[in-house]
């Protein structure tokens, strides 16, 4: 097919601007993705590689300590994100009210937590949950507990700190969404509603949430890979014990990487077992999605 | 980054004056950066060993940063990993643990001191601990040789003697705990259950580690390994100690009186010497032994750790001067850290020195480090492996188990699984 001048310089031109950031993408994103599969396949100890073929995927499979990660990371998933995303659109529903006295105030407090440090909020949640720490004190004083809880020393609430932690900061990042999402729903949709008598749950079940489907999708992949992802919390907390209790996916790459004699290649492997369990829980919530729109 | 403007400043100072570089590299002044963990201990002795050398090169400056020692090991691993050495300083501390893990771990990323260190006069366990293929890497610093310190005042409310921990074994120690609960309400120990040191302590107390001489696993069927998970389960059930998070409550346990005791090396020596008003309040008796255990003695180690030189450090020939001509000569320097930090160095001429004969009256006019040299001598040699991180994991995480009370067995075979796992 002929082309003419101009089209053919307009089409070197438009690559050659779109170039610096392919380029950019290329160095930062592609090439170290396609190396860390490669490094998947290698086994040896710190720098000292050799191809090891599917010896990495051997050791997943028989590794009591990624297995022990990889359940308290589903666990965090399956506890975490459900409470958090409730939580964020009760929040939501509730601060949308325009009769609410102090809403911004309300909104800007909720939001707060997910613009603080890391660091700063996780020692934090240290001090209140040490053995004397204010959660303690408060409790003691309330006679709600007889002795003080050792809160990250102990398996159960070790864990129970961390899920605290962690809604704590996303859940007003999560309702920033869906406030945003409830603004664009039309008023007369509720106007139409109230005036048939349609009760406030329902209206809040039938109209506000199937309504924020699209955004409740969007909230639940990003929170899935963020708590895949959870690493910040758990090793400024606990350091993923007491006895592995809330030892992470994250964590235990970064222990095979940077605590234990280096096994860069396995830590690859375990990295990618995260981006398959990406894929398929993304894959089944916009099918799950999709069904429910039909 | 102040490091960096300054060397940039040196540079173009050399550039613009037009000296031969090799002149310069002589006479100008040089900055070496120093990592450890300890602002008390190994940092102040790097401090008192530099102050000696700038008495002779006084242009040079040092600069010593701290971190806590996990992070300093795990951020010194993650940046020899990623190949850049801008921002590596020019001399890390590493731990024994350690120390074969990043030799053969990082091949070339350290450089080996063979030819700048006469080895034989300093104590062939340490160096043995950083040579690899015939090359040694390190400048030997402190032992970790362990003892039992105890606030003599609050034992004595309880009335303890100091003879009567003497040579004790630890089911002996867990009685005299026992009795201090009973007359003091003292819990005798603070104890941190995210740690393994009390049993790596037992271990080596009697010869074993998790580990042979040629690096197999020895967790199951040791009775060594046995011996010290059921004596610390006795330990921790008897009602004698105290849980502590961090280093910090540890620390600040046994310090403030809370705890009157503990067990751990010498190096704790300046923590607890950091608090002159206790002074002539404490005491120091050998490690307990396991009962009943073969090989077992009242002399063990924890810690300990050396000097190694990058080979990327910029630095690098003035590093090896300073580190030679004051870690590995230097005989009043030793006296002087032994007094000041209870730092018990590995060099062999500095142990005829005063100080290691002199008494101390903040523990009681007794000859302490006499007496720490003398439980040096009986330390069993042991091979810690390459792989001691993972081997102490998998053991804490078993602790809240063995704490409960949980079946010995079972545990150690977990551990031993979890090990043998790992260790590929």
């Amino acid at each position: 097919m002929a082309q003419s001048a101009l089209a053919r310089s307009e089409r070197i031109n438009g690559w050659l601007f779109v170039m610096p950031a392919l380029v950019l993408l290329g160095i930062f994103m592609v090439y170290p993705i396609l190396w860390s599969l490669w490094m998947s396949f290698q086994v040896g100890r710190g720098m000292n590689f050799s191809f090891g073929g599917t010896a990495n995927i051997m050791r997943l499979t028989q590794d009591p300590v990624f297995l022990r990660a990889l359940s308290n990371t589903m666990l965090f998933l399956a506890m975490q994100v459900p409470i958090m995303l409730v939580l964020a659109l009760f929040f939501a529903n509730a601060l949308n009210d325009s009769k609410l006295w102090g809403r911004g105030f309300f909104r800007t407090a909720i939001f707060l937590p997910c613009v603080t440090s890391l660091v700063a909020y996780s020692v934090i949640f240290k001090s209140i949950f040490a053995i004397d720490g204010i959660a303690n004190q408060t409790l003691l004083v309330l006679h709600l507990i007889e002795n003080p809880i050792n809160w990250l020393s102990d398996p159960f609430w070790a864990r129970v700190v961390v899920i605290t932690a962690i809604t704590w900061r996303w859940t007003g990042y999560n309702m920033i969404f869906y406030l945003a999402a409830m603004q664009n729903i039309d008023r007369s949709i509720y106007e139409a509603a109230r005036i048939d008598g349609v009760p406030a749950w329902a209206r809040f079940w039938f109209i506000t949430v199937p309504l924020l489907k699209p955004v409740i999708l969007f909230t639940s992949v990003i929170s899935t890979i963020g708590t895949l992802q959870l690493f910040d919390e758990v090793n400024l907390l606990t350091q993923g014990g007491p006895s592995d209790a809330t030892l992470t996916l994250s964590l235990y790459i970064y222990n095979l990487s940077f605590r234990f004699m280096p096994s860069f290649g396995y830590a690859a492997t375990v990295s990618y077992v995260i981006v398959i369990l990406v894929g398929i829980l993304s894959l089944i919530q916009f099918i799950v999605a999709k069904d429910r729109r039909a | 980054m102040i490091r960096i403007t300054s060397r940039w400043r040196n540079t173009l100072a050399v550039a613009l004056t037009g000296v031969s570089l090799f002149s310069v590299a002589a006479a100008s002044a040089a900055e070496i950066t120093v990592w450890c963990w300890d602002p008390n201990f190994n940092g102040a002795t790097m401090e008192e060993a530099f102050s000696r050398y700038k008495a002779i090169h006084p242009d040079d400056t040092i600069k010593v940063e701290i971190f806590e020692k996990a992070a300093m090991e795990q951020k010194l691993q993650a940046q020899l990993a990623s190949g850049a050495t801008d921002g590596l300083p020019d001399i890390v501390l590493i731990e024994d643990y350690r120390a074969q893990k990043y030799l053969q771990s990082f091949p070339s990323s350290f450089e080996p001191l063979t030819s700048h260190v006469d080895y034989s006069t300093f104590a062939p366990y340490k160096v043995e601990l950083a040579t690899l293929n015939g090359q040694t890497y390190s400048i030997p610093f402190d032992s970790g040789v362990t003892g039992y310190f105890y606030r003599s005042d609050l034992l004595a409310e309880a009335g303890i003697t100091p003879d009567q921990l003497n040579d004790i074994t630890w089911d002996q120690l867990i009685e005299i705990g026992k009795t201090v609960k009973e007359k003091t309400g003292l819990p005798l120990l603070p104890i941190d259950p995210t740690s393994s040191d009390w049993i790596r302590i037992m271990l080596q107390s009697a010869g074993s580690w998790y580990f042979d001489a040629d690096g197999n696993v020895t967790i199951k069927d040791n009775p060594v390994f046995k011996a010290a998970v059921e004596t610390y389960q006795r330990l921790m059930t008897a009602g004698i100690t105290t849980p502590v998070s961090g280093w910090t409550e540890y620390t600040g346990s046994f310090t403030s009186g809370k705890t009157p005791s503990t067990f751990s090396g010498v190096w704790m020596t300046a923590t607890i010497k950091a608090n002159a008003d206790q002074s002539g309040k404490w005491g120091v008796a050998p490690s307990p032994r396991l009962d009943g255990v073969e090989g077992a003695g009242n002399a063990s180690n924890l810690g300990g750790s050396s000097w190694y030189v990058l080979s990327s450090a910029p630095e690098k020939e003035k590093a090896i001067d300073f580190l030679t001509s004051i870690w590995a000569k230097d005989v009043d320097f030793y006296q002087k850290i032994l007094v000041n930090q209870g730092a018990l160095g590995t060099y062999l001429p500095a142990r005829e020195g005063e100080a290691f004969k002199a008494s101390d009256e903040f523990f009681g006019g007794e000859p302490v480090w006499q007496n720490f040299s003398t439980w040096l001598a009986a330390i069993p040699a042991v091979n810690y492996g390459i792989f001691t991180e993972e081997a102490d994991t998998a053991t804490v995480a078993q602790i809240p188990a063995i704490t409960s009370g949980g079946n010995v067995d079972e545990i150690i075979a977990a551990i031993d699984a979890q090990v043998r796992q790992q260790i590929q």
